[in-house]
């Protein structure tokens, strides 16, 4: 996989709703998100295609730039499904249920980074105050509530710890804000910093990782718990969990940098709800 | 003097200067016009741009400004820089109402936060951007307004050094080919107009460059195509002729001048020549009469002896005036002593006293030549003479040195008439009916290097003429 594939804009958007239009009844809906996904045609078609080759039923992928617009179309189910984050799938625990968790690195774990920029000698958190901070997205796990948390353990909060802070909504914005200067420092996924680092070694280069959260639980696919049962997603989540059987599947999951999607049980987010509980955030 | 410098300059330079400057100064002028038109469409290419860059990101940031999203503003800008062409925006930075930076093309000119106002330092509006001062960047400011109300501004970067170098390029080509041009034109000026004042050149070359007399132009110089230069030779060519006819005539006058001279001593001459032969007649019949008286005899012989040689001494000096070749005998003192002697009758014959000086020393009369000084000596002394009344004086005086001689002549006569002082001390044209003796006398002393100087007072002329030492004749 190369940088293009890997890496998009909005454009992919506009590309996304349009067979909405033409939609057949029995499409398969799947809602994601540019803050983690921040890919292009290339590799949200082979996700696409993949999945729907498994279910042998159309799928079609819907976009929306925050994570609280995605959640909000999974629970009012515009989507049969989405690929959200864990903190937000803990805030909506009672309406949501798994239907699988990728695995990165034999794991379905991944970090958070605290990142500054390449020549700041910034070693943690303490040291970035009163400077401009930027967060992915305010329902991000890595890219908001790792740091939120790590502020509310010294009793600060965003607001008042950084001088100013930014949603770029985008892991990879995070990335290009610090690295073009206009942050100090951000919050982000390092998921997306490690598979950034490979494809566009040149922007990661620009940046250093001033500090890592703990392991903690990667990014799900859920449906609302109401319709987990129905045949349509149940479909979907074998299809799902059954990607790296097929040739198109093992192609999707390769430009993801991913290995499979296993199932996983809500304690897999244990950690990030010790964190909401930190901020005074509850399930 | 420069002025009379330039004025002495071949006209064919002078024209050539003249187009050259003409050249230049219209170089100037269509050169000032060609930049300023370059500078007007360089102004109003660079205003669109600006207008469309600040109109462009206006639209695209006002919500952004707005709302205060610093990512969305640079997000914008960025996408703005990517897909601009060229590389004219050098920095973009973006305010909020409070003059904080919102964002930046660059934050780290630029950071979050900081004050706008250094930045916006010297920036002119939108209408104002000139790239015409020479610096290589302009800023300009532009309010940021959503639904017509201002909650931001713009301030941009923008690099003109390509608008610059266009313009000093341009500069330096014009400069570069009007000065080409100038001395093209100037060149063929010159080679024009000296073709053209061919004819001129060839008359004043012929008008007495050489020798100082008009030379006629050979036929076969004389173009037979150009009708008014053909007949403007023609009459040259006539004139010259007229002038050398008259001057011919002058020359035979001034010959025919030593003659006169003697015609006018004819009379006196004749008496001193006819005074000692009665006494020699006298002195022939006594010897006759007395041959047997030796002491008589020898007496009378004497006598005839010294009649006659006073005869020969005249007819010597008569023949001496008459002599055509004496241009190459040297001044001495027979010459004062022939003069004396076919003067000096005409004074006794008028009752005059003839005043006449000593004959200097040896030595120093030699270094003049014969003819010209006695025809200079004796013209002014029959001029005296006349001029001087029955019983009046005439004065020759002469004073000689290492330095020069002057022959000084006076008379106590009414004074020289204004023709006679023309014809003495100026190159004026000789008026009809005088003498040509005082002009003879004249152009004799300037052939020699001489000066005539005239002085009239207590009823007395002298005129003096000084005549610088020459070499041995």
């Amino acid at each position: 996989m190369d940088r293009r594939r890997f890496l998009g804009g909005f454009g992919a958007s506009g590309f996304l709703c349009a067979p909405a239009l033409t939609r057949a009844a029995t499409t398969f809906r799947l809602g994601l998100t540019p803050v983690f996904l921040d890919n292009d045609a290339v590799v949200i078609d082979q996700l696409r295609s993949a999945l729907s080759d498994a279910m042998e039923t159309p799928v079609e992928l819907i976009q929306r730039k925050t994570y609280q617009e995605i959640t909000a179309t999974l629970l009012d189910g515009s989507v049969d499904a989405a690929w959200i984050c864990g903190f937000p799938f803990l805030q909506h625990r009672d309406r949501l249920s798994l239907l699988g968790v990728p695995e990165w690195h034999g794991r379905p774990l991944y970090q958070s980074y605290l990142i500054v920029s390449a020549e700041d000698a910034a070693a943690g958190l303490a040291d970035l105050r009163g400077s401009v901070h930027a967060f992915s997205d305010p329902d991000s796990n890595s890219g908001f509530l790792v740091t939120a948390s790590d502020l509310a353990r010294i009793g600060e909060t965003p607001e008042r710890f950084f001088s100013r802070a930014i949603y770029t909504y985008g892991h990879r914005n995070v990335v290009r804000a610090v690295a073009g200067g206009l942050t100090r420092s951000g919050s982000v996924d390092g998921y997306v910093w490690e598979t950034l680092a490979i494809v566009e070694p040149e922007l990661t280069a620009r940046t250093r990782i001033a500090s890592r959260s703990e392991w903690l639980g990667f990014p799900p696919f859920a449906s609302r718990s109401d319709r987990i049962a129905t045949p349509e997603v149940e479909r979907f989540g074998r299809a799902l969990r059954s990607l790296e059987q097929t040739l198109a599947g093992r192609e999707a999951l390769g430009l993801l940098f991913l290995d499979r999607i296993v199932e996983a049980a809500p304690s897999l987010f244990d950690g990030i709800a010790r964190r909401m509980a930190e901020v005074g955030l509850s399930e | 003097m420069r002025h009379r410098g330039v004025a002495n300059w071949p006209i064919t330079i002078r024209v050539a200067l003249a187009t050259a400057a003409l050249m230049i100064l219209l170089g100037l002028v269509a050169s000032q016009q060609v930049l300023s038109r370059l500078g007007k469409l360089q102004d109003e290419r660079l205003r669109e741009f600006a207008r469309l860059h600040v109109e462009g990101l206006a639209v695209a940031l006002g919500p952004f400004v707005l709302h205060k999203d610093v990512w969305e503003v640079y997000e914008t800008l960025d996408r703005a820089r990517a897909n601009s062409t060229g590389q004219r925006i050098l920095l973009t930075v973006v305010g909020d109402e409070r003059g904080q930076v919102l964002a930046a093309t660059d934050p780290i000119r630029a950071p979050v936060d900081s004050s706008i106002r250094r930045f916006a330092e010297g920036a002119v509006s939108v209408s104002e951007v000139t790239a015409g001062n020479g610096a290589p960047v302009v800023k300009i400011a532009a309010p940021l307004s959503v639904q017509g109300r201002e909650v931001g501004r713009v301030v941009t970067e923008l690099d003109v050094s390509d608008l610059v170098a266009q313009r000093r390029t341009t500069t330096v080509a014009l400069l570069a080919a009007n000065a080409v041009a100038t001395f093209v034109i100037a060149l063929a000026g010159y080679f024009v107009v000296a073709r053209m004042l061919k004819p001129i050149t060839l008359l004043a070359s012929h008008m007495g460059e050489a020798g100082g007399a008009p030379q006629p132009i050979p036929e076969a110089s004389i173009p037979k195509s150009d009708t008014v230069v053909g007949r403007l030779f023609r009459n040259f060519n006539e004139m010259a002729g007229a002038i050398k006819s008259r001057s011919d005539a002058e020359r035979r006058l001034a010959e025919r001048e030593r003659f006169v001279s003697l015609g006018r001593l004819s009379s006196s001459l004749a008496h001193e020549i006819n005074n000692p032969l009665g006494g020699l007649l006298n002195a022939a019949d006594t010897i006759r009469t007395y041959a047997e008286r030796p002491e008589v005899v020898q007496q009378s012989a004497e006598l005839l002896d010294r009649g006659l040689k006073h005869l020969r001494d005249v007819s010597r000096a008569i023949l001496e005036e008459n002599r055509l070749d004496r241009s190459g005998r040297p001044l001495s003192a027979t010459d004062l002593d022939d003069l004396r002697l076919l003067f000096e009758p005409e004074t006794s014959r008028q009752g005059q006293v003839l005043e006449w000086p000593p004959t200097p020393s040896s030595g120093l009369l030699e270094r003049y030549p014969s003819a010209p000084v006695r025809q200079i000596a004796l013209n002014l002394l029959l001029n005296a003479s006349s001029a001087a009344p029955e019983g009046g004086n005439v004065v020759f005086r002469l004073r000689a040195d290492q330095e020069g001689i002057a022959l000084i002549v006076a008379d106590d006569g009414p004074g020289l008439s204004d023709a006679d002082l023309a014809r003495l001390m100026s190159a004026a044209p000789v008026a009809p009916g005088g003498g040509v003796g005082l002009r003879l006398v004249r152009d004799l002393v300037c052939g020699l290097g001489g000066v005539v100087q005239h002085h009239r007072a207590d009823g007395r002329t002298t005129i003096t003429v000084d005549l610088p030492a020459l070499g041995v004749m």
